[in-house]
C-alpha cells in the first residue's frame, strides 16, 4: 500500500514508547516529590514557607513548572495514543473488561479515564495556584479550605494513576515479577495518600475550615 | 460435588446461517465426577444437541484446539474442570479468531500468519552434515528456547488481550514469545536488525500495553511478562544504537 510504504518509520514507534515511559517518570518523581514537598506543612508552617520561598528565590518554580506542563502534555498525547478513539473499539475494550474480570484490564480503563480527568482537574488546579501567586502556608490553606472536596478528588486520581502508570511501566520494560512490584508501588501510593491527607487536614484547620 | 445440577449457557451462531441471530442457548447436565468442560461438551452433543459446534482433538492440553472463553476467561476446555467452576457456566468462542460456529474458531489461519510474518524456523546459512554428530547447546540455552516453545498456539492470550482485540495486525504474545524463542537461538543467524524488522513497531513489542492478561490465562503458564519485557528491551536497546551480537557459540 502506497501511503504505508512512503510513511514507513522504523523507529517512531519505539520513540513514541520511550517517551511515554520517560514522561511519565518524569510525572510520578515529580507528584510524589511535589506531595513530599506539600506535607512539610506537618512539620511546621515555617519549613512550608522557608521550602516555598526558596523555590521561588532560585527560580525553580519558574523553571518547574512550565516544564511541567510540557512534559504533562506530552504526555497527555503520547501515552493517550493508547486510547481507541472509534466508538466500537471503545464499546470492544468496555466489554473485553467486563468479561475478562481481569484486575490489572480494568486498572487500564480507569488509567485511561483519570488520565483524562486529571488533564482537567490538574489545569484548574495549576489556575488557582497560579492566580494565587506566591505559595505560602496561608495562602494554600484558604484554598484548602474553599476547595477541599475539589483536592480530595485530584489527590485519589492522581495518585492512583501514578502508582498503577509506573506499575505497568515497570511490568513493560523491567526483569522483576509483577507481584512485588505491584507491592511496592501500592505501598508507595498509600503513604503518599495518607501524606497528601494528612497534610489536607493540616491546611484546612490552618484556614478555619473545619 | 458430583449431584450438582450444572447450566450451561452456550453462544450460538452460525456464519453460514446469518438469517439467524446470535443467540443464548441453555442446557442442563448433571455433574459427574471428574467432569472437565470438555467432557461436558461431548455429554451435551451426544445426548441433547448434535448441531452445537466445537473443537477438540487431544483432550491433554497438548493441541490448543478446545481454547473458548468460559465464565469471561479463555481457557482450555480439556483442562478446566467442572468442579472448580459455579453451576452456572457461560461458554463464549474466543474473540479476535474467525469464527466458524458456535464455539469453533479458527485459530489455524491467525497463526499461520504469525509464522509466516515472524519467519518461525532457524535461518541459517550452514548445510547440515547427516555423516556428523550435531552441534551441542548449552544446557541452559536449551531450556530457555523450550520454555518459549511449550506454547501450544491455543490462542488464549490473544483472546485476553485488550490490544489484539482492536488492533488486527498486532503480534500478541504467542508472535513476541516466538521471536524471543529465536533470540536465545545461537543457531537462528538473523541479527538484532531483522528481528527489529518484524517486532520493532507497534504491530509486535511496543504495541503492548502491559495489561497482562496473556501472563495470567496462558494455559500452559508461559513466563509471558517476561519474554514481552525482554523484547521489548531487546528492541529498545538495538533501536537506540547498542550494538549486540549474538551469543558465540561455543565450538
Amino acid at each position: 500500500m502506497l501511503q504505508k510504504v512512503l510513511t514507513k518509520s522504523n523507529k517512531s514507534d519505539l520513540y513514541l514508547d520511550l517517551i511515554e515511559l520517560a514522561s511519565g517518570l518524569l510525572l510520578v518523581g515529580f507528584l510524589w516529590a511535589h506531595m513530599l514537598f506539600v506535607s512539610t506543612i506537618l512539620i511546621s508552617q515555617e519549613m512550608f514557607n522557608t521550602l516555598s520561598e526558596f523555590l521561588d528565590t532560585y527560580y525553580l518554580s519558574y523553571v518547574g513548572i512550565p516544564f511541567i506542563i510540557v512534559v504533562a502534555l506530552f504526555h497527555f498525547v503520547i501515552a493517550g495514543r493508547r486510547i481507541p478513539t472509534r466508538i466500537q473499539e471503545q464499546r470492544i475494550v468496555w466489554q473485553h473488561a467486563k468479561m475478562l474480570h481481569h484486575f490489572d484490564t480494568w486498572t487500564w480503563v480507569f488509567q485511561t479515564i483519570t488520565g483524562m480527568a486529571i488533564l482537567m482537574l490538574a489545569a484548574i488546579h495549576v489556575w488557582l495556584v497560579l492566580t494565587g501567586w506566591p505559595i505560602n502556608a496561608m495562602n494554600s490553606a484558604d484554598r484548602m479550605a474553599a476547595f477541599w472536596w475539589f483536592y480530595l478528588v485530584l489527590l485519589f486520581i492522581g495518585e492512583y494513576h501514578a502508582g498503577f502508570g509506573i506499575y505497568r511501566q515497570f511490568v513493560k520494560w523491567g526483569m522483576f515479577p509483577r507481584k512485588p512490584i505491584g507491592y511496592v508501588a501500592k505501598l508507595i501510593t498509600v503513604i503518599i495518600v495518607v501524606l497528601g491527607l494528612a497534610a489536607m487536614v493540616a491546611f484546612v484547620r490552618l484556614g478555619g475550615g473545619a | 460435588m458430583a449431584d450438582r445440577q450444572l447450566t450451561f449457557e452456550i453462544f450460538r451462531y452460525n456464519p453460514l446461517k446469518p438469517e439467524v441471530a446470535p443467540y443464548m442457548q441453555t442446557y442442563k447436565l448433571a455433574e459427574t465426577t471428574g467432569m472437565t468442560i470438555f467432557v461436558a461438551l461431548n455429554m451435551i452433543r451426544e445426548e441433547q444437541d448434535p448441531s452445537l459446534m466445537f473443537d477438540f482433538v487431544c483432550r491433554a492440553a497438548i493441541c490448543g484446539s478446545c481454547a473458548m472463553v468460559i465464565n469471561g476467561r479463555p481457557r482450555l476446555a480439556c483442562k478446566t474442570l467442572t468442579n472448580t467452576l459455579p453451576a452456572k457456566i457461560k461458554l463464549f468462542p474466543l474473540p479476535v479468531f474467525k469464527l466458524v460456529g458456535d464455539l469453533s474458531v479458527d485459530t489455524g489461519t491467525w497463526f499461520r500468519y504469525l509464522s509466516e510474518k515472524t519467519e518461525s524456523w532457524v535461518h541459517t546459512s550452514k548445510v547440515p552434515d547427516p555423516k556428523i554428530q550435531e552441534e551441542r547447546m548449552d544446557n541452559a540455552v536449551a531450556n530457555q528456547i523450550y520454555e518459549a516453545e511449550r506454547c501450544i498456539e491455543c490462542g488464549c492470550c490473544i483472546a485476553g488481550c485488550a490490544t489484539a482485540n482492536i488492533r488486527d495486525e498486532f503480534l500478541g504474545a504467542a508472535g513476541i514469545n516466538r521471536v524471543a524463542r529465536f533470540m536465545v537461538d545461537p543457531r537462528d543467524e538473523r541479527s538484532f536488525g531483522e528481528y527489529f524488522e518484524i517486532v520493532g513497531s507497534e504491530e509486535g513489542a511496543f504495541g503492548c500495553m502491559g495489561l497482562m492478561a496473556c501472563d495470567d490465562n496462558c494455559p500452559m503458564e508461559l513466563p509471558l511478562q517476561m519474554q514481552l519485557a525482554y523484547v521489548r528491551r531487546k528492541m529498545a536497546a538495538y533501536g537506540l544504537g547498542y550494538k549486540e551480537k549474538k551469543r558465540i557459540k561455543p565450538a
